[in-house]
C-alpha cells in the first residue's frame, strides 16, 4: 500500500508534453512522415475547397468561386432518375463483397505463404501472384470475352466439344457478380497478400519461438498468435476500405460490360451511370457534384466504422 | 512631344486607316501553341515542324508548337484543357458537332473575335469567308470560331461492303438499300465460310446512334439536329425543318427497325456477343473474315484502294444512309474550326499565324503533305504520288489540320479511285440540303439534366435495338418510349422547338 503512493503521485504530477516538445521526441519519425504528409496534403488537402465546383454553374473565364452559385441544382439529376437505389445497391454490395471476401483471401494467402519453408517457391508464388495487379482492366475483359463469349470462346468450345450446349453467359445478368468478384480478386489478392505479409514478418519471432518450445502446433500458432496480432491491421485496412464503399472501379466495371444492357441490372454501379448519363455533355460541375456525394456518405461511414471499432477496442479505432 | 506623337498617330490612323492597320508590331518572336486531338506522331512531323516555323518565323516572326490531345480518354481531356486553361494554349481546333464548340463558347473557354481583328490579323481568311458564314460562327453578336468553309467533305455514315461478293449475291448494281443488305449478308452467311456477314464490334457508344440514325434518315425524311448530346433530336423533313420529328416518341418505323434487327441478329449475321466484342472491323476485311463495315464516306474513299491490295477483286462499294430517300445533308461548316484561346497571351500573332497556315500554299503543303521532292511527288495530273515503301504513321506528317482546310489547295492522292469517287459525291450533291439548323446555337442549361437522364435512357436501350438483342421488339420499343417519357424528352422537345422558333423568328 505505502509503496504504491508515490507511483499514484509520480501519474498526477507527470504533465502532458507540448506540441513542441512531442515534435522534438519524434523528429526521426516525423521527418520519414513529412513525403507522405506533403503528398497528401498538396493532393488531398489544398484541391478540397475545390469541392465548391458541384454548388456553381462552372464558367471557364471566371473560375470556380466566381461562377454563379445554383445550389443543389447539380445533385439533382442522380436522384430524378429513380435508379439511385439499383445503382447505391449494386455499388455497395459488390464493395462489400470485394471488402470480405478480398480480406479474408489476403490474410490466408499471407499465413499460407508464411509457413512455406521453400524461400524459392515462396517468391516465385508471390510474384506470380502480384502479377494481374498491373494487367490492366482493357486486357482482363478481352481475356473474359475470349474465355466466355458464345460463339467462338474458349470454355465455350471445351464445353461443346464435350458435347452440350453453352450458356450465353453474355446474357445472364445473374452470372455477372461471380465473375466481377472472380476477376477483383484474381486481380487484387496478390496485392493485398503482400501488406498482410509485411505485418506477419514484422511480427516479434521470440512469441513464435516460445509457442514451438511449449508445443503449440502449426494451426495453434495460427490460432493464437499470428491471428491476434495482425488484429489491427485487419481494422485498420477494413476502416481504410469502407470509406470508398460507395466508389466503384469504373475501369473494371465499363470494360467487362460495356453498353451491354442486358446485363445492367446487376452490374451497374454509379459511375458507369454517370458516364452513361453524362458522356456527351462533360459536365464537370455535375461529375464534382457526384464525387462529393460519394465522398460525404463514406465520409459518415468511416466514423460510425471507427466508433464502432472504438467500442470494441479503443486501440483498433484510427482516430 | 510625346503627346504630339500620338496625336499625330492618331491622326495617321484615321487618315489612312488601312495601311496603318496593316503595320502590325511583330518585333517580338512569339511561340503560338495549337491544341488538337490526336496521338503524339511518331512520323517527320517534327522535321516538318521546324521547316514550317522558318517560314512563320520569316513572314511574322512566331513559330507554331503543338499541344496534343491523345485520343485515350480524349473528350475529357481536351474539354479540361479548355477548362484549365491559363495561357499556355492560343489557338484551339474544334467544332460544334463532336468537340463541343458551343457550349464551350457559352463557358467562356474562347476569345471573341471582332471584325477588326480578323481584318487586321488574318486578311485572307477574312476576305475568304462570306459574310453569312461569320454570321454561323456568331454567338450573342460575336464571332467566336473560324469555319473551315472553303472545303467540301463528306463524313455520312454507310456500309462499306464487298462488289464482288454482292454481285455473286444476284445485286447487280452494288448494295443500295437496307433489303439489298439483308440479301448480301444471308448470302455470305450461307456462302462464305467462316465469313461473319459483319463482324461488329458493338462495344463502343458510337454505333448505336449511328445505325439508329442510319435507319431513320433511310426510311424517313428526318434532320438530324447536332449539338445536343442525346441523338434524339431530329427535324421532320427538309421541307419542314423547323418542326421536331415525333420519330423516337410515336409511330411504326422504329418498330420497324427493332424487328428487322432482330430478324439480323437471329440470322447471325454479326456475332452473338456483339455488345461486348472489341475487334479491329477493317483488319477482318482485309483478311477475308468478315463482309462489311459501318463508317463514312471517307473511310470509304481510302478503303476503296487499300482493300484491293489485300482482297483483289473485292470492289469495295458503299450504301450510304439515306440513300433510299435521298435523304443526306451537307457537312455543316463548323464540322471543323479554329478558335483563339480565351487566355492567349497573343491573339493577334495567333491569328496572323493561322491566317498563313490556311492561306499560304507553301506552308499549306508543307503541313498537310510533308517536304515536296522527298516526301511526296506531284503527277502529270497534279495528283500526289508518295515514294516506294512509303508508309506514313513513320515517313509522314501529321498536324491533324481539320480546322482550315481549303480545296483549292488540297492535292488529291494519285492512289484513289476518283472516277468512282467523284461519281458518288456528284451523286450526293445532287440531292444534298445544306445543314438548315447552323444559326441556333442551344442554350442547354434548362433541360441539361433531363438530357443527361435522357442520355442514359438511349444508351441503356438503343445499343440492343440496333443488334437486335430483343425478345419481342414492338415491347421493347413501348418501353423505351416510356422511359424516355419519364426521363423528361416532351420537356427537352418543347425547349428545343422553342429555341429553334426563336432562331428563326417562327
Amino acid at each position: 500500500m505505502a509503496k504504491s503512493k508515490p507511483v499514484v503521485n509520480d501519474q498526477l504530477s507527470y504533465k502532458k508534453p507540448s506540441f513542441w516538445q512531442l515534435l522534438v521526441q519524434n523528429k526521426t519519425l516525423i521527418l520519414m512522415c513529412t513525403p507522405a504528409i506533403i503528398f497528401f496534403f498538396v493532393f488531398s488537402y489544398m484541391p478540397m475547397p475545390g469541392a465548391y465546383i458541384a454548388f456553381t454553374n462552372f464558367q471557364y473565364n471566371k473560375g470556380i468561386f466566381n461562377s454563379p452559385f445554383i445550389g443543389l441544382q447539380n445533385f439533382k439529376f442522380l436522384f430524378m432518375s429513380g435508379q439511385l437505389t439499383l445503382l447505391l445497391k449494386n455499388t455497395v454490395l459488390y464493395n462489400i463483397a470485394f471488402i470480405l471476401i478480398g480480406n479474408l483471401l489476403q490474410l490466408m494467402f499471407a499465413i499460407l505463404l508464411n509457413e512455406v519453408a521453400s524461400k524459392w517457391f515462396k517468391k516465385t508464388t508471390q510474384s506470380m501472384m502480384f502479377l494481374p495487379y498491373f494487367i490492366s482492366d482493357v486486357l482482363v475483359s478481352l481475356l473474359v470475352y475470349n474465355l466466355l463469349n458464345y460463339d467462338y470462346g474458349f470454355i465455350s468450345n471445351l464445353v461443346r466439344n464435350m458435347g452440350s450446349e453453352m450458356a450465353k453467359v453474355y446474357q445472364m445478368p445473374n452470372a455477372w457478380p461471380i465473375i466481377i468478384v472472380l476477376v477483383n480478386l484474381w486481380k487484387g489478392t496478390g496485392y493485398g497478400t503482400v501488406v498482410y505479409f509485411a505485418a506477419i514478418t514484422g511480427m516479434d519471432t521470440s512469441m513464435m519461438e516460445a509457442a514451438q518450445i511449449d508445443g503449440a502446433n502449426g494451426f495453434q500458432r495460427i490460432r493464437y498468435i499470428t491471428l491476434p496480432t495482425l488484429k489491427p491491421t485487419v481494422v485498420i485496412l477494413f476502416l481504410f476500405a469502407v470509406g470508398g464503399i460507395l466508389k466503384g472501379n469504373f475501369g473494371l466495371f465499363y470494360n467487362l460490360v460495356g453498353n451491354n444492357s442486358m446485363l445492367f441490372k446487376t452490374t451497374d454501379i454509379i459511375e458507369t451511370y454517370v458516364y452513361r448519363s453524362m458522356m456527351n455533355s462533360f459536365n464537370f460541375a455535375q461529375s464534382s457534384a457526384v464525387g462529393l456525394f460519394q465522398s460525404v456518405v463514406g465520409f459518415f461511414i468511416v466514423i460510425g466504422a471507427n466508433a464502432f471499432a472504438k467500442k470494441l477496442d479503443p486501440d483498433y479505432a484510427l482516430f | 512631344m510625346k503627346k504630339l506623337v500620338a496625336l499625330l498617330m492618331a491622326m495617321l490612323m484615321v487618315l489612312g486607316c488601312v495601311p496603318a492597320l496593316a503595320e502590325v508590331d511583330t518585333s517580338e518572336h512569339v511561340v503560338i501553341t495549337y491544341l488538337v486531338t490526336g496521338d503524339i506522331p511518331a512520323n517527320r512531323t517534327d522535321e516538318v515542324l521546324a521547316k514550317i516555323n522558318e517560314k512563320l518565323t520569316e513572314k511574322v516572326n512566331a513559330e507554331l508548337a503543338v499541344h496534343w490531345i491523345e485520343w485515350t480518354d480524349w473528350t475529357t481531356k481536351y474539354n479540361l484543357a479548355l477548362a484549365t486553361q491559363s495561357g499556355e494554349i492560343d489557338l484551339i481546333g474544334t467544332a460544334t458537332d463532336w468537340l463541343n464548340a458551343w457550349p464551350n463558347i457559352q463557358k467562356g473557354a474562347f476569345l471573341p473575335l471582332s471584325e477588326e481583328m480578323l481584318q487586321t490579323y488574318a486578311p485572307q481568311t477574312w476576305a475568304n469567308v462570306p459574310a453569312e458564314n461569320w454570321e454561323l460562327c456568331s454567338y450573342n453578336g460575336e464571332i467566336y470560331l473560324i469555319p473551315e468553309d472553303e472545303y467540301a467533305q463528306w463524313t455520312n455514315h454507310g456500309f462499306l461492303y464487298r462488289g464482288d461478293w454482292a454481285k455473286e449475291a444476284g445485286l447487280e448494281n452494288g448494295v443500295h438499300s437496307w433489303a439489298d443488305l439483308a440479301v448480301y449478308f444471308q448470302y455470305i452467311k450461307d456462302n462464305k465460310e467462316g465469313v461473319i456477314p459483319w463482324d461488329a464490334n458493338g462495344n463502343g457508344s458510337s454505333y448505336a446512334p449511328q445505325m439508329a440514325g442510319g435507319w431513320q434518315t433511310s426510311h424517313t425524311p428526318n434532320v438530324y439536329i447536332e449539338g445536343i448530346g442525346v441523338d434524339l433530336f431530329y427535324g421532320e423533313s427538309k421541307d419542314a425543318p423547323y418542326t421536331l420529328s415525333n420519330y423516337y416518341i410515336e409511330g411504326d418505323e422504329l418498330v420497324n427497325f427493332a424487328t428487322e434487327m432482330k430478324k439480323w441478329a437471329d440470322a447471325g449475321y454479326w456475332r452473338t456477343d456483339v455488345l461486348n466484342y472489341t475487334g479491329d472491323v477493317v483488319a477482318e476485311m482485309e483478311e477475308g473474315l468478315t463482309g462489311a463495315h459501318q463508317h463514312h464516306t471517307q473511310t470509304w474513299t481510302g478503303q476503296r484502294t487499300s482493300l484491293e491490295k489485300k482482297q483483289p477483286g473485292a470492289d469495295v462499294g458503299f450504301f450510304w444512309f439515306g440513300e433510299e430517300m435521298g435523304n443526306v445533308v451537307g457537312l455543316n461548316i463548323t464540322h471543323g474550326a479554329m478558335a483563339v484561346a480565351m487566355t492567349s497571351p497573343n491573339p493577334e500573332r495567333a491569328l496572323m499565324v493561322y491566317d498563313l497556315l490556311r492561306n499560304d500554299p507553301e506552308i499549306y503543303r508543307l503541313m498537310q503533305y510533308g517536304i515536296e521532292g522527298e516526301m511526296y511527288s506531284l503527277d502529270e495530273n497534279g495528283y500526289i504520288v508518295r515514294p516506294e515503301g512509303f508508309n506514313d504513321s513513320t515517313d509522314g506528317v501529321s498536324l491533324n489540320w481539320w480546322w482550315g482546310r481549303r480545296d483549292e489547295l488540297e492535292l488529291r492522292s494519285a492512289d484513289r479511285d476518283w472516277e468512282a469517287i467523284d461519281a458518288l459525291y456528284a451523286k450526293y450533291e445532287e440531292v444534298k440540303i445544306n445543314y438548315p439548323y447552323g444559326r441556333v446555337v442551344f442554350d442547354l442549361s434548362n433541360i441539361q439534366m433531363y438530357l443527361d437522364n435522357l442520355s442514359n435512357v438511349y444508351n441503356t436501350y438503343m445499343p440492343r435495338i440496333v443488334f437486335g438483342m430483343v425478345d419481342d421488339p414492338a415491347a421493347f420499343v413501348a418501353e423505351f418510349r416510356q422511359q424516355l417519357k419519364a426521363a423528361g424528352i416532351d420537356i427537352c422537345m418543347q425547349e428545343i422547338q422553342n429555341q429553334i422558333n426563336a432562331a428563326y423568328g417562327l
